[in-house]
């Protein structure tokens, strides 16, 4: 138990015949950063649901913090802190109430929440608020004041289900910050979201699933080296027939070509070389742009380009 | 050890339970001037036309004044419905639009414990409600009988016995329409039928078996007994009724909104 938060083996998650989550395995070890990532749909929702205690494993086994997963599990609980998708904040009490009333939810005493509210509000800063009524906060104050609430029953494991959904570039700064900060201090995180630069930032380990299945695993760095490459060729508008001569040439390299809208994209290594060659054959637009791969070039290619609902 | 434990877990059970309920009483203190007058407001406009318009043609209504007999009447109708707009509407929203049994369930609470820190508080509620009705009614001289101290009681079980199938309610509907159906079919008839206005012994029979199963009924008679001092041992069943309803009604939704929360 020790080393390991959380530890799913053959997990399933049924709803009816339709299942969910198809026997996928994982571990998040103590302290790391662990990303769940994947499209709509994906399974992440009910994964996530049966590591806090919320609903039934339908099969396999799923231990977390040492203990067995299911509904009820209190001892599961207590350790853990939820930041949920839609910030369920209580718009009836006042900034520091919220954060207050969650504390005693987690049974701290009266003393005990105050204090830990005052400090949770200043760390995510918010402590000019403390007696304003919810309605009156930004989308990113709201989210601060999630994370903060979360924190109140001194985690052990904080769930972060897309944090920074609907955030502006100042505020998904000031999160990243935080939960950054949280890491230093030996709070294990496991992480949901669709900013593919966000994953990449904040997490150690992760895994990719689609369809209740886990596609691909590793830490970001390695993930972008295996499954795509380290360098991308990105040219845009490019037509059909340039794309398809493009790609026939290149068959010849250690690359592999990609469409994208009006785009195509080469991954791989030796990039000079593929350049060179592209330039020499009168093959290369004059506009191109050379860049490192990225998370979001192995997430699409993993769970392809169609759009989920 | 384990009979060691027990009194410790009850503390802590107990303790959740009433940080719900804590959670239900600051939210309230935020709005309680305009919510007093609304609840307040439909039962006194009753009393005084009521009592004071047709009671000056209906001389006697049971023995007593008219006003003398409505007044009671609307103090048991004032805590019925005290709690069951508050507990369906505001009970409709904390499951389905600012999620809050969500953030609950997930702190490392128990539906029993939501439940229980609900019920706590619609008790409560409908006694203060009862009691703001209360102070209106001794000052129109309408409470005869020191036994309306013992009103406290029957008001706070009047409290869970209709906040148990509000929230039941609340934790079924699928939109604030059908909430309307449950006030339209059950809330509403019990409200003209159970009492309040006359007494049912003159209905037709089968009538009259059916007001008797239903929870306003009895709340009537023993507010009644109570502010009037016309006091009779039928009043125990009536009692007994009320216990019965609050501990049958009060368990379902604890299993409907349980199922909900585990969706």
């Amino acid at each position: 138990m020790s080393d390991t938060v959380v530890m799913a083996k053959r997990l399933v998650k049924r709803f009816g015949a339709f299942e969910a989550v198809r026997g996928i395995d994982f571990t998040i070890a103590l302290g790391e950063c662990f990303g769940l990532l994947g499209p709509n749909g994906a399974g992440k929702s009910s994964t996530i649901r049966m590591i806090c205690c919320l609903t039934d494993v339908s099969q396999g086994t799923l231990t977390v913090l040492g203990w067995p997963a299911h509904p009820g599990q209190r001892a599961v609980k207590r350790q853990l802190g939820v930041v949920a998708q839609d910030d369920n904040l209580d718009p009836s009490l006042t900034v520091r109430e919220n954060t207050e009333i969650h504390g005693r939810f987690y049974g701290l005493d009266s003393c005990e929440a105050r204090r830990r509210s005052d400090e949770l509000l200043a760390f995510m800063q918010l402590e000019g608020r403390a007696n304003e009524q919810v309605r009156a906060l930004s989308g990113g104050m709201r989210r601060r004041l999630v994370i903060a609430r979360a924190l109140m029953g001194n985690p052990r494991l904080l769930i972060l289900d897309e944090p920074t959904t609907g955030l502006d570039p100042q505020a998904r700064l000031l999160v990243w910050g935080k939960i950054n900060e949280l890491k230093r201090q030996g709070v294990t995180i496991l992480l949901t979201t669709h900013y593919m630069d966000e994953a990449e930032r904040l997490c150690d380990q992760l895994v990719v699933v689609d369809h209740g299945e886990i596609l691909e695993r590793g830490s970001p760095g390695d993930l972008i080296h295996r499954v795509v490459g380290d360098d991308c060729l990105e040219v845009p508008g490019v037509d059909e027939r340039q794309a398809r001569a493009m790609a026939q040439f290149l068959d010849d390299y250690p690359v592999w070509t990609d469409r994208q809208a009006d785009s195509l994209l080469v991954y791989g290594g030796q990039m000079d070389e593929v350049i060179d060659q592209l330039h020499w054959k009168n093959l290369l637009p004059r506009t191109y742009y050379r860049r490192r791969a990225s998370l979001e070039d192995v997430f699409l290619k993993l769970t392809g380009r169609e759009l989920r609902d | 050890m384990a009979v060691k434990q027990a009194p410790q877990e009850w503390a802590q059970w107990s303790n959740g339970a009433l940080m719900v309920f804590r959670r239900d009483f600051l939210a309230w203190v935020k709005y309680y001037k305009s919510s007093v007058i609304l609840n307040f407001g439909e039962p006194l406009t009753n009393l005084l036309a009521l009592g004071f318009g047709l009671g000056t043609y209906v001389a006697k209504m049971a023995g007593v004044p008219f006003i003398d007999f409505i007044g009671p009447g609307l103090l048991a109708v004032t805590a019925m419905n005290a709690v069951t707009f508050d507990m369906a509407f505001e009970g409709y929203d904390r499951l389905n639009e600012n999620r809050i049994y969500q953030s609950m369930i997930t702190a490392p609470l128990t539906v029993g414990q939501i439940v229980a820190g609900e019920y706590l508080w619609e008790g409560i509620r409908s006694l203060l409600y009862g009691a703001v009705f209360i102070v209106v009614l001794t000052a129109l001289n309408l409470v005869k009988s020191w036994w309306a101290l013992l009103l406290p009681l029957p008001l706070f079980v009047t409290g869970i016995m209709f906040a148990a199938p509000a929230l039941w309610v609340a934790s079924s509907a699928k939109n604030h329409e059908q909430l309307f159906y449950y006030f339209t079919l059950f809330i509403t008839p019990m409200y003209l039928f159970s009492g309040v206005f006359f007494p049912i012994t003159h209905m037709p029979g089968l009538v009259r078996d059916v007001i008797v199963v239903t929870p306003l009924f009895h709340v009537v008679n023993i507010v009644r007994a109570l502010v009037l001092g016309h006091l009779y041992p039928g009043l125990w069943g009536d009692a007994l009724w009320m216990i019965l309803y609050a501990v049958l009604f009060g368990l379902v939704p604890v299993r409907v909104l349980g199922r909900r929360l585990a969706e």
